[in-house]
């Protein structure tokens, strides 16, 4: 955009310093667009392109210690991905995740972002800090410190815990719930908070000549104009959740309820971990099929409804 | 999230990464299999988990400046570095040396990443050494292979709290009839006779082991899983009939959960390896001198059998340039007396040789097992392993399977012997999908 802006202005005139300011433009179009086209087709595109290129390989060897040819073979792994039952399941398992969680996580990532913007909360750099400071703890440590906390024996809450048991296979997806959402509202309420400071403070102004109160402008002033913000944190919110791993492994080893095919991503690490590297990069094509397919279907039910 | 999504792609890339320099054919590394002594100084690659093994290859490096090793820890094997021996061997840069337990032996094999050793002259002399079903975890029953140099053993016997049976009265069981009635007695005095591994399955195979239950056999024509047999179902319905009447703890294995069952004394017995004289020392600290140790108990009165768990060999890797080295520190490493000291004091570790058993480091009584000579029981139970046991060539899917159907049974979903069924078909469907051979 920036360019565009800056091609612009010798445009009206003399031709010769256009000509070549555009040539010396032009050369710089590369210089700014060569290392991300690099890096996005050597650590983007490249793994991709391999992923599926080995999901359509499959193995063949003779004898029992025979060594493996990879040999190719259609969308042979395609068709164990589709007769998994597990993998099926553990789909299912994080779409009832996502629609809890989610919602609950971004309500409650705007509702602190709109009182951080109130003015009502004083401390505001403190809290802003103190809600973001989850996000920088990294997920494995969050999820075994979680598991600490609802840990039947030894959490500092044992009364609690030793009477309603957090990993049971009843409560395990609520628990990694709770993990995840501790862990991501800051991030999110910083999204949807800068989104809120953007708003220029006329409209505010024109709001209460209106006669509009706190709460009047909160809802039909600022969700609405936050609204593109909240979109993108429910796509990227719908990948993470398709995506989970890094809690449910940790959970794995003392919850007798997470199995290792509880979640997508799971089934694919313990896949590559027989190893299998052609049945698990079928696996996780599927899974980025199926991460486009929701998120897309998801921006286009919200962009229509905006176009309404 | 978006972490997340980085540490996708970063996982991706570095799959793609190894695999692009992976596509060797077969014809290639059989050629390089062959043993023979480098010229000039070499450098050796060896990854492992053993804690403290910095200084044992300290002590070899001093002695031998032409061959020099250069070690790299990481995680235990399914912690992550068999992960990492897979994506290395795709990526056709492995280490020359490799620490690989008996029971993913196979598993290399059969991604055609190990060198056979008997092919080096001096390991083919040393095989006399070693204790001969050590032996035959790394030949897989041919005379002629080894694909690996045994390094220690887990031969099992039965730890328990002196203190609690002798003040409530309970004999120590012989058999694991008598097992199981202590442990009725152990309930009511309060506690739980031990704790049932639902995750690690590596003990109930060292049950099923003693009990003459074999997993796998490979005739050479195709495998065949057996994970439903007489004596795998008899084990399994004896502990999911301890599991039913809640006579053991089900904490999951290798937690803190686990350490505190054991530090605060509600947890009475384990059936372990000799290493685990480590994991109670270290994860129940407030024991000392409380524990002792007896043979395993029996399923027949009178008899003599141990089962084993655990124990690890030194592989060397088909990429290795210098397998002649790599072989002669893993020999000096596994069999010397000067090596074996060390490791056993850094590690606890129990060797693989007939010698190694019989050093003088192991007659000394030990503090925390009230100064019981402990090791003598371990060295008696090393020599009452059965000698044929197989393990199969996808270990990792199927204790993956066991342990999620055992899980399960802890939580009164289904049983044990269920989660072996299911095992089982998820094990042979595992081969198949690998083009393994198996007999249905």
């Amino acid at each position: 955009m920036t360019q565009a802006t800056i091609v612009d202005v010798p445009e009206g005139t003399e031709a010769p310093p256009r000509r070549s300011g555009a040539v010396r433009y032009g050369r710089a179009v590369p210089f700014f667009v060569v290392p991300f086209g690099l890096l996005f087709v050597l650590f983007y595109l490249l793994p991709i392109g391999y992923a599926i290129v080995q999901s359509l390989y499959t193995v063949e060897r003779t004898g029992t210690f025979g060594p493996a040819r990879e040999v190719f073979g259609g969308l042979v792994q395609y068709g164990r991905v589709f007769q998994d039952g597990p993998f099926w399941s553990s789909i299912g398992r994080v779409l009832v995740f996502g629609v809890v969680q989610v919602p609950v996580m971004l309500g409650l990532a705007l509702l602190l972002a709109l009182l951080l913007d109130s003015g009502l909360v004083k401390g505001r750099r403190f809290f802003r800090l103190a809600f973001f400071v989850p996000y920088a703890i990294p997920g494995v440590i969050a999820a075994i410190m979680w598991g600490f906390l609802y840990s039947p024996n030894l959490s500092p809450l044992k009364p609690v815990t030793s009477a309603i048991d957090f990993l049971s296979a009843d409560f395990v997806l609520w628990a990694i719930a709770n993990v995840v959402t501790w862990v991501y509202v800051g991030y999110n309420m910083l999204i949807i908070y800068s989104s809120l400071l953007a708003i220029p403070a006329e409209v505010y102004e024109a709001a209460r000549i209106d006669g509009a109160g706190p709460i009047r402008i909160a809802w039909s002033v600022k969700i609405p104009l936050v609204m593109p913000a909240i979109v993108l944190t429910t796509v990227f919110s719908i990948i993470g959740t398709l995506q989970l791993l890094a809690e449910p492994q940790v959970f794995r080893s003392f919850s007798s309820a997470v199995s290792s095919t509880y979640t997508p991503n799971l089934t694919v690490y313990s896949t590559s971990s027989v190893p299998n590297f052609n049945l698990a990069a079928a696996f996780s094509v599927v899974l980025a099929l199926a991460t486009f397919v929701l998120s897309f279907a998801f921006l286009r039910f919200t962009q229509r409804k905006g176009a309404r | 999230m978006r972490k997340r999504l980085s540490a996708l792609l970063i996982s991706v890339l570095a799959l793609s990464a190894c695999g692009s320099g992976g596509d060797d054919s077969p014809e290639g590394t059989a050629a390089a299999a062959s043993c023979a002594p480098s010229s000039g100084p070499v450098t050796i690659t060896y990854t492992t988990w053993i804690p403290g093994i910095e200084k044992v290859v300290k002590l070899w490096n001093d002695k031998n400046p032409n061959i020099q090793v250069k070690v790299q820890t990481g995680p235990n094997g399914n912690g992550g570095t068999y992960q990492n021996f897979f994506n290395q061997l795709k990526a056709g840069n492995t280490p020359d040396l490799g620490h690989i337990e008996y029971d993913a032996l196979p598993s290399f094999r059969v991604q055609d990443g190990l060198l056979d050793v008997a092919q080096c002259d001096i390991v083919a002399k040393a095989k006399d050494q070693f204790i001969p079903w050590t032996w035959n975890q790394v030949s897989f029953g041919d005379a002629k292979s080894a694909w690996g140099i045994p390094q220690d053993s887990g031969p099992m016997a039965l730890f328990y709290r002196a203190d609690l049976f002798e003040k409530n009265g309970i004999a120590i069981p012989k058999t694991w009839d008598e097992y199981a009635a202590a442990a009725e007695k152990v309930k009511a005095a309060g506690g739980y006779i031990t704790n049932f591994s639902q995750s690690d399955i590596n003990q109930f195979a060292g049950f099923t082991w003693q009990a003459g239950g074999r997993w796998f056999a490979n005739d050479g024509q195709q495998w065949t899983v057996n994970l439903t047999d007489d004596k795998t179902k008899k084990v399994a319905g004896y502990w999911q009939n301890l599991i039913s009447k809640k006579l053991v703890s089900t904490v999951p294995p290798w937690t803190t959960e686990w350490d505190n069952a054991y530090n605060s004394s509600s947890a009475w017995t384990w059936v372990s390896a000799v290493w685990g004289a480590n994991s109670i020392m270290s994860g129940a600290p407030k024991t000392a001198g409380k524990w002792r140790v007896a043979p395993m108990p029996q399923w027949t009165a009178g008899d003599d059998v141990a089962g084993n768990w655990g124990g690890s060999a030194t592989a060397v890797f088909k990429s290795s340039k210098h397998p002649y080295e790599a072989a002669q520190f893993a020999l000096w490493l596994n069999t010397s007396e000067e090596a074996l000291a060390l490791l056993n004091k850094e590690a606890q570790l129990y060797p693989a040789t007939t010698a190694g058993t019989k050093y003088s480091y192991l007659a000394n009584p030990v503090e925390f097992y009230g100064d019981q000579k402990i090791y003598e029981v371990f060295a008696d139970a090393a020599t009452q392993v059965t000698p044929d046991f197989t393990w199969g060539p996808t270990m990792t899917s199927t204790y993956a399977s066991a342990s999620d159907g055992f899980k399960a049974a802890v939580s009164g979903q289904g049983t044990l012997d269920e989660a072996l069924a299911a095992t089982q078909k998820q094990t042979v469907e595992t081969l198949k999908s690998q083009a393994i051979p198996v007999k249905e």
